[in-house]
């Protein structure tokens, strides 16, 4: 016999039916708890997706670079320390100045070689002056083989305007920063200048315009020719600060710049690590979230557990009867287990569908918010795989908030209700 | 003829409030077909007696053997099992589930057993309920009937399993004497007819005249258990 016909199914759907309105109140609840998840959670597990994404496009897997700031014990330290005295050095000068990377192209020979790798860009980074007519702005420029930092950034896929190959083919040309370009009110086809920190300039001329949706960078980057960044620097054509690494699987940048960085004697640096501030920002934001998700849960589960134990209060009689007719503690208890899953099956359901429709309505709205990222749309997280996990998310609570009165309804003493009938 | 219920020095303490002993040495013996009143003051103990040997309270010293079983050595679930399948309930009040129809009452405790089919089930009970003149009333709701009929369904819920026995805390305690009465035709016949067991807790001297033997309790003891001509 299907449970569906059992006895206890059937007496749990009649309590339920014979409460209509408080039923309802408390699916009503557990539908609001799992809106709620399906609906915050999935923004923010969809924006940081996308936040991921777009840093996973946009930085190096792995990037090797040579780290000037390291801090170095002081010749004092190394010749007088007794362990009694404090050696104060200040100012002490770094030991290296300049980040250069020795043989940098030798090195980006061998890493191209090494089969995890899917392609490496040279990069020289600097600050720098951007002027256009009056307007003069600060901020970096990248000096790169464009079409190497595409392989690897996916650059043509973000520009906006012209074409990112003219940084190859003429001979001055800079890809400008959406933001940065909008500050300097350049246009593709400009003239402007750039003046470096060594008091270098070059003019230079926009070919093009580049939104990478990161804001941040896009208020301050601009793209140029490697050889014009040599030029902007006054050093030799050998000279890199950086080598930008692909690799073909993500997920062995923690490993192989470890690797890296004890082969080469140069810093190297994986993308989660360089980007560790957010993700610990990630990390708070999904605690909080989550933290608030419970709480709705938790109220929904108390509705539940009102229900419930309003339900086994007035139906004392017929637990009475069904346990010295031969009902078993543990049917008592799959009554009301019954009770409440039902309530939660429902009302959870019904959540799935009004937090789709919320994440559909709201998706649809144009935002255009510029925070850390620039997005026109609110991304949601809207895989099945989510809509299952707040599903049982929400069976659980419901599950645990109908435990408490159905292992008290079991536990009735029949003579006990009897006797004071 | 072996006794199908049989008590050995059954004790019954209550600790709360007070010690107090409920039931003190009891020896009763209780015969297939038997129809069996017990009477006695009101706090001498009959309830208390009924629930020990209809396996509800298992808080007792001593032995119960239904059909040769001895009851004082069964979990809580067989306990529930031997109730479903071999002790039928009528009480003081009738304790149907109110939105349930009075066929779905009656069929209640065999779904739980599970030994017939859903339709062989239907079949027994209309049966039953024929037996007890309530064939036209199986489709109403529970809650619909005069007092008189509800306690009627609840004897027909009593016998769907065919038990071994029937316990009736005072059955027609509710009921004015006409229906009373009527209850006791019922349990007379089905003696007569089924060789039911039946024994039932009375204050009505009258009705208790009418079973086959009185058991009078007093303070917990049997102080009589006469035959009755
Ligand atoms: N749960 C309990 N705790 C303590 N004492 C109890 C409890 N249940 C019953 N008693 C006591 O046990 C004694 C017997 O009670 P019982 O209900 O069996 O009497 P009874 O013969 O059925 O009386 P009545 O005719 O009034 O129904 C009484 O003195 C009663 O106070
Ligand atoms: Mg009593």
């Amino acid at each position: 016999m299907s449970f569906f016909k059992s006895p206890s199914f059937r007496i749990a759907m009649t309590h339920l039916l014979s409460k209509k309105r408080q039923t309802i109140v408390a699916m009503l609840g557990v539908t609001f708890g799992i809106a709620i998840f399906i609906f915050q959670a999935g923004l923010m597990s969809g924006f940081q997706t996308m936040f991921i994404e777009q840093t996973v496009n946009t930085s190096a897997n792995i990037r090797i670079y040579n780290d000037v700031q390291g801090e170095r014990p002081s010749l004092l330290d190394r010749f007088h320390d007794d362990g009694k005295t404090w050696n104060v050095v200040r100012n002490q000068k770094p030991e290296v100045e300049d980040p250069k990377l020795k043989n940098g192209k030798q090195l980006m020979d061998i890493i191209s070689r090494h089969p995890d790798v899917a392609g490496v860009s040279p990069f020289i980074g600097s600050q720098a002056i951007f002027k256009l007519g009056i307007a003069q702005i600060s901020g970096r420029v990248s000096g790169v083989e464009i079409e190497k930092e595409n392989a690897i950034f996916s650059v043509e896929k973000y520009m906006i305007e012209g074409d990112l190959r003219k940084l190859e083919t003429t001979p001055n040309g800079i890809i400008l920063g959406e933001g940065l370009a909008m500050k300097l009110g350049a246009k593709v086809g400009d003239n402007m200048f750039v003046v470096s920190p060594k008091g270098i300039g070059l003019d230079l001329k926009v070919v093009g315009i580049h939104k990478s949706g990161i804001v941040e960078l896009d208020n301050s980057r601009a793209y140029i020719n490697i050889r014009n960044a040599q030029k902007l620097l006054n050093v030799d054509g050998s000279y890199i600060t950086d080598l930008n690494i692909k690799l073909k699987d993500i997920n062995k940048a923690k490993p192989l710049s470890v690797y890296f960085q004890e082969k080469f004697g140069y810093t190297a640096q994986d993308w989660e690590s360089a980007n560790a501030n957010i993700f610990s920002v990630f990390k708070i934001q999904n605690m909080v979230t989550y933290l608030i998700i419970a709480s709705i849960l938790i109220v929904s589960g108390f509705g539940i557990f009102n229900i419930l134990m309003m339900i086994i209060y007035e139906k004392l009689p017929d637990i009475a009867i069904l346990k010295a007719t031969g009902f078993k503690d543990k049917d008592i208890r799959t009554i009301f287990l019954t009770e409440s899953l039902v309530i939660g099956i429902l009302g959870g359901l019904l959540g799935l569908a009004v937090g789709y429709a919320l994440q559909q309505i709201v998706g649809h709205i144009k935002m255009d918010v510029r925070g850390f990222v620039a997005m026109e749309y609110l991304q949601f997280n809207s895989s099945p795989a989510f809509f299952v996990f707040a599903y049982m998310f929400g069976l659980l609570a419901t599950a645990l908030a109908g435990y408490i009165p159905a292992r008290k309804a079991s536990k009735v003493d029949a003579i006990d209700i009897i006797r004071s009938k | 003829m072996s006794a199908i219920l049989e008590t050995k020095n059954l004790d019954k303490f209550f600790r709360d409030p007070v010690d107090f002993q409920a039931l003190k040495k009891v020896n009763i013996a209780v015969e297939r077909g038997e129809f069996i009143s017990i009477v006695g003051s009101s706090g001498s103990g009959k309830s208390t007696l009924l629930y020990v040997l209809s396996t509800l309270d298992t808080d007792y010293e001593g032995h119960i053997y239904l059909a040769g079983e001895d009851l004082s050595v069964k979990t809580k679930n067989e306990l529930a099992e031997i109730r479903n399948e071999k002790i039928g309930f009528v009480f003081q009040f009738h304790y149907l589930l109110p939105e349930f129809t009075v066929l779905d009452n009656v069929m209640l405790p065999a779904l739980k057993l599970g030994k017939y089919s859903d339709a062989e089930i239907r079949k027994r009970a209309l049966e039953k309920l024929g037996m007890l003149g309530l064939v036209d009333q199986a489709d109403k709701k529970a809650s619909r009937l005069s007092g008189g009929q509800q306690q009627r369904v609840a004897i027909a819920r009593a016998l769907i399993n065919d038990p071994d026995i029937i316990f009736g805390d005072e059955p027609t305690g509710n009921l004015d004497s006409k229906n009373a009465q009527l209850v006791f035709d019922i349990f007379r016949e089905l003696k007569e007819k089924y060789n039911q067991t039946i024994m039932v807790v009375t204050h009505d001297m009258n009705l208790a005249a009418q079973t086959d033997r009185t058991i009078r309790l007093h303070d917990g003891e049997v102080v009589a258990s006469e035959l009755i001509v």
